[in-house]
């Protein structure tokens, strides 16, 4: 047993060390970027991989949800080996500002590629890619000229009509928070108690299955971001394929403020070891060959206006969007996440 | 004796007396490893007192009593079916003789080989729209049948049909191995074969259902993955959304205080319960023979075990299998089958390790003549309780301020700056683990721990061996089977384990439960099947490799 039990330490220890060891020599010759990331697409990891090409930097990639990649950041505070912070919506990036993780950065690439209301206005974040949160409706049963607006989907002709996922979600608090900051948080709280009573069911499952529910005739209309429509449409799964051709898209409030992005993002660790590689390497997220690459295999919105979106994005058609700075959708989440929960929106 | 009332100061003297003469060096090594796998619990726990964050209140008045409602809910659906599908196909397979009995003996265990969020979306996926449901329906022109998965029943159904092997694999080794003279006995008797069962071997039984129906309802209480899939609001779906939708960890930090003492309850009323009967039949007996009833009877008791084994492994292999057709060509490369060894390779080391230390905890609280500190020891299979994500945090705190303190020490007397030693390393990881699943090893060494009756180790020592020796000579060999048990149900709860992963895993380390996450939260269920099945094949050798093990003894 004792044997079985040194053994064991001992091999342990190895992992360590060798662990260690891998570090110091990080920071001596700075070859590499560790990038902390909550987003885990095919795509990422085919840039990681042309960046590592083209400039010889390694990438170490965490994968996580950003609160948890958050969370470990503050607690690793000055230790952390982070360089890169990168989520998959404002708010959690402003949270991070906010908590002291993330530090200004000087970049002419991304001051002038990036339109001002998609980062920081310190230059603590900026973003990589965009998704307008629309309302998918059923072609068979639904006018596209009856909508309108997210206002519009509190009015009582929706009653028992309505998709949406659960309140937990991130793109849905983003929404709420630019209700706030739109109509006053009282407006907002009202918009959501109707919204609550005019849902064909009990919110569950994700953007995709909204859609879904909609062309299975649980309701009509369903609110979701673009991308996943896309990927629908390019599933592997011809069911998929189905029921996204069943469904069209309306970019509410075209008249007014334009309609609701959210975006993906990324900022440089306040104690980043490699913070040259870092800022290289957000620039390297939006030169036009890497934005192609977003575009094209995610269906998001490049944020580098050189890039055109991809084909099926363009079919879509150009839309108004809301240029509200998005770091208020972060100082607003908290609000909104609590008035979700006072309006019952589970 | 005598004197023991007369002085209170002399009553005192000989219980600190006492205390000294009992105190063992067994009991001090107890305490250490109960502090060991504690110190990220006390770390949190230490938390508690700074207060709920502001939201507090908000969450009481809006959440809690869905949180109260629907995590009761489940404990309860989950108890039932899991007890249903649990006792009645183990005990069906080591009474009767039916066809295919040998591999139903195996097949019923590996529904523990997939993870319950997976088996969630595999089941969302078959009642979608567009799902195999709908579309077996289409083909007969009835697609206007919907069957709504995605609400707390089919919550309570998935984990259930997921979980109940734990039950299954408690019950089946008490079959097999006491229950055989019980039934002659009471036979013999002249009572009835299913009276027998239900007044005699399954009360006999109990201790070990319920050791295994603790662990179902303690994985019950820890899900995420599907809760939230399925938008039902639990304790732990509470917890995420308070540490970070509502950014307070100390509110989150309140819930999980909330859910450890639920389960707590849960443990001290199973304690509870043992003592009542703490009986083990000393002579370890395995039936005679199974009984045989004619073909037709037979036939009819295989569909009977095949019903959890079909909705259990069957019907979400099939849908995991055909989605793994359909994206292949996307997923499957030459770093999978590296990512499959890394995952394998960490499974197997740390489910070694923590199979260490729970045989360490449990025989060094025997060894320890003090009854508070047996008690105590008992508090080592609490993290189990304890969401992954939380654990993860915990371990980081003293983890954290362990390499802090070493780099402050290069730095002062070497010069030497390191980065962080523990944190990020696979020991961190490891030790969460451990952490996070002691009590998964705890209960089959100690449930097959009791089996061995006291007296046979009590006379080695009186001969004068030493406790490991005898250990090693006596008990070892009789709890073999225990400790391999409880080193496969490690390495499989380990293989599938996330959102612990997610947080410590070092870079460059990779595991397929983390894999199937990515695609999975990004809406690309499909793409989930593939890391998924490997899941599901490296964890189903072991899980045939455990009912080997379990026929030989």
């Amino acid at each position: 047993m004792k044997k079985i039990l040194l053994g064991l330490t001992g091999l342990i220890l190895m992992f360590s060390c060798k662990n260690s060891e891998e570090k110091q020599t990080d920071e001596t010759d700075s070859k590499e970027v560790n990038v902390y990331t909550h987003r885990h697409y095919e795509s990422d990891r085919q840039l990681f991989k042309q960046f590592e090409e083209e400039t010889g930097i390694r990438v170490n990639v965490i994968n996580a949800s950003a609160d948890e990649l958050i969370q470990k950041m503050s607690m690793e505070g000055k230790q952390s080996p982070a360089d890169v912070l990168i989520t998959v919506d404002a708010g959690r990036l402003e949270r991070a500002k906010s908590r002291d993780l993330l530090q200004p950065i000087e970049s002419e690439v991304l001051e002038n590629t990036i339109a001002s209301h998609l980062k920081d206005a310190e230059n603590h974040w900026f973003s990589l890619t965009k998704r307008a949160r629309v309302i998918a409706y059923a072609k068979d049963r639904v006018n596209p000229e009856e909508l309108s607006t997210y206002e519009d989907l509190a009015s009582e002709k929706w009653k028992g009509k309505l998709l949406i996922r659960s309140s937990g979600n991130i793109y849905n608090q983003s929404l709420m928070a630019s209700m706030i900051v739109n109509n006053g948080e009282e407006e907002a709280k009202k918009w959501a108690e109707a919204v609550v009573k005019n849902m064909a069911r009990s919110p569950k499952g994700n953007d995709r299955d909204q859609v879904k529910a909609v062309v299975a005739g649980e309701g009509d209309l369903a609110i979701v971001n673009t991308y996943y429509i896309g990927k629908m449409l390019n599933s592997d799964d011809p069911e998929e394929v189905k029921a996204g051709e069943k469904v069209g898209l309306f970019f509410p409030n075209q008249e007014g403020r334009g309609t609701h992005i959210n975006v993906s993002g990324a900022g440089v660790a306040k104690y980043a070891p490699n913070k040259a590689n870092a800022i290289k390497f957000i620039e390297f997220l939006v030169s036009e060959e890497a934005q192609k690459i977003f575009a094209h295999s995610n269906y998001e919105y490049p944020v580098n206006d050189a890039v055109e979106p991809a084909p099926l994005l363009q079919e879509w058609g150009e839309f108004k969007e809301d240029t509200l700075n998005l770091s208020q959708l972060g100082q607003n989440n908290k609000k909104a996440v609590m008035l979700f929960d006072e309006a019952g929106w589970k | 004796m005598k004197q023991a009332g007369s002085s209170n100061i002399f009553s005192l003297k000989s219980r600190l007396n006492r205390l000294k003469r009992d105190t063992n060096r067994w009991s001090v090594f107890t305490l250490a490893i109960v502090a060991f796998i504690a110190l990220p619990i006390i770390s949190i726990g230490v938390k508690l007192f700074a207060g709920p964050g502001e939201t507090w209140g908000h969450l009481v008045d809006n959440l809690l009593v869905d949180y109260i409602g629907n995590s009761f809910f489940l404990v309860f659906f989950c108890s039932v079916l899991v007890l249903l599908f649990g006792v009645s196909s183990a005990w069906l397979v080591s009474r009767f003789e039916f066809p295919f009995r040998k591999q139903m003996e195996w097949l019923l265990i590996l529904p523990l080989a997939i993870p319950s969020y997976i088996v969630a979306y595999a089941y969302a996926g078959i009642f979608d729209y567009g799902g195999s449901f709908e579309l077996f329906l289409r083909f007969f022109n009835m697609e206007f049948i919907r069957i709504d998965m995605m609400n707390k029943y089919g919550l309570a159904f998935v984990l259930s049909i997921s979980l109940f092997p734990y039950v299954y694999v408690s019950s089946r080794a008490f079959f097999l191995n006491q229950a055989g003279n019980l039934l002659e006995a009471s036979t013999m008797l002249g009572i009835g074969e299913f009276r027998s069962f239900f007044k005699l071997i399954l009360p006999l039984a109990r201790p070990a259902i319920i050791a295994g129906l603790i662990l179902v309802l303690m994985e019950v209480l820890n899900d995420y993955g599907a809760a939230q899939y399925f938008g039902v609001n639990t304790f732990t779906t509470g917890i995420f959304r308070a540490w970070f939708a509502l950014e307070e960890p100390e509110t989150a930090i309140y819930l999980s205080a909330l859910l450890i003492a639920i389960v707590f309850v849960l443990i001290l009323f199973e304690k509870w319960q043992r003592k009542n009967l703490q009986v083990a039949s000393q002579i370890a007996s395995k039936f005679s023979h199974r009984k045989e009833f004619k073909k037709p009877a037979q036939w009819l008791i295989f569909l009977i075990v095949l019903i959890p084994v079909s909705f259990g492994f069957f019907v979400p292999l099939a849908q995991l299998i055909y989605w793994a057709v359909l994206t292949a060509g996307n997923v499957f490369d030459l770093d999978f089958l590296m990512l499959s060894l890394q995952s394998f390779w960490i499974a197997f080391v740390t489910s070694v390790v923590t199979v260490i230390l729970a045989t360490l905890l449990i025989y060094f609280a025997k060894w320890s003549s003090i009854n508070t500190v047996k008690s105590v020891s008992k508090l080592g299979i609490l993290g189990y309780a304890i969401p992954g994500a939380v654990v993860a945090i915990g371990i980081m705190i003293p983890t954290l301020a362990l390499d802090k303190w070493i780099i402050g020490i290069m730095n002062d007397y070497f010069g030497i700056s390191t980065g962080l030693l523990i944190n990020g390393s696979l020991v961190a990881l490891v030790y969460a683990y451990a952490v996070r699943f002691l009590a998964v090893a705890y209960n089959p060494i100690e449930s097959t721990g009791l089996k061995v009756s006291s007296s046979i180790p009590d006379s080695s020592r009186m001969l004068g061996v030493g406790n490991f020796r005898t250990f090693f000579r006596v008990e070892f060999p009789l709890i073999k089977t225990g400790i391999l048990s409880a080193i496969i149900l490690v390495f499989i709860d380990v293989m599938k384990e996330l959102p612990l992963t997610l947080i410590l895993k070092p870079f460059h380390i990779n595991t397929l439960a983390v894999k199937a996450f990515e695609y999975a939260s990004d809406e690309m269920v499909m793409e989930a099947a593939i890391p998924s099945l490997f899941i599901i094949f490296t964890a189903a050798i072991p899980v045939i490799f455990l009912n080997r093990l379990l026929i030989k003894d």
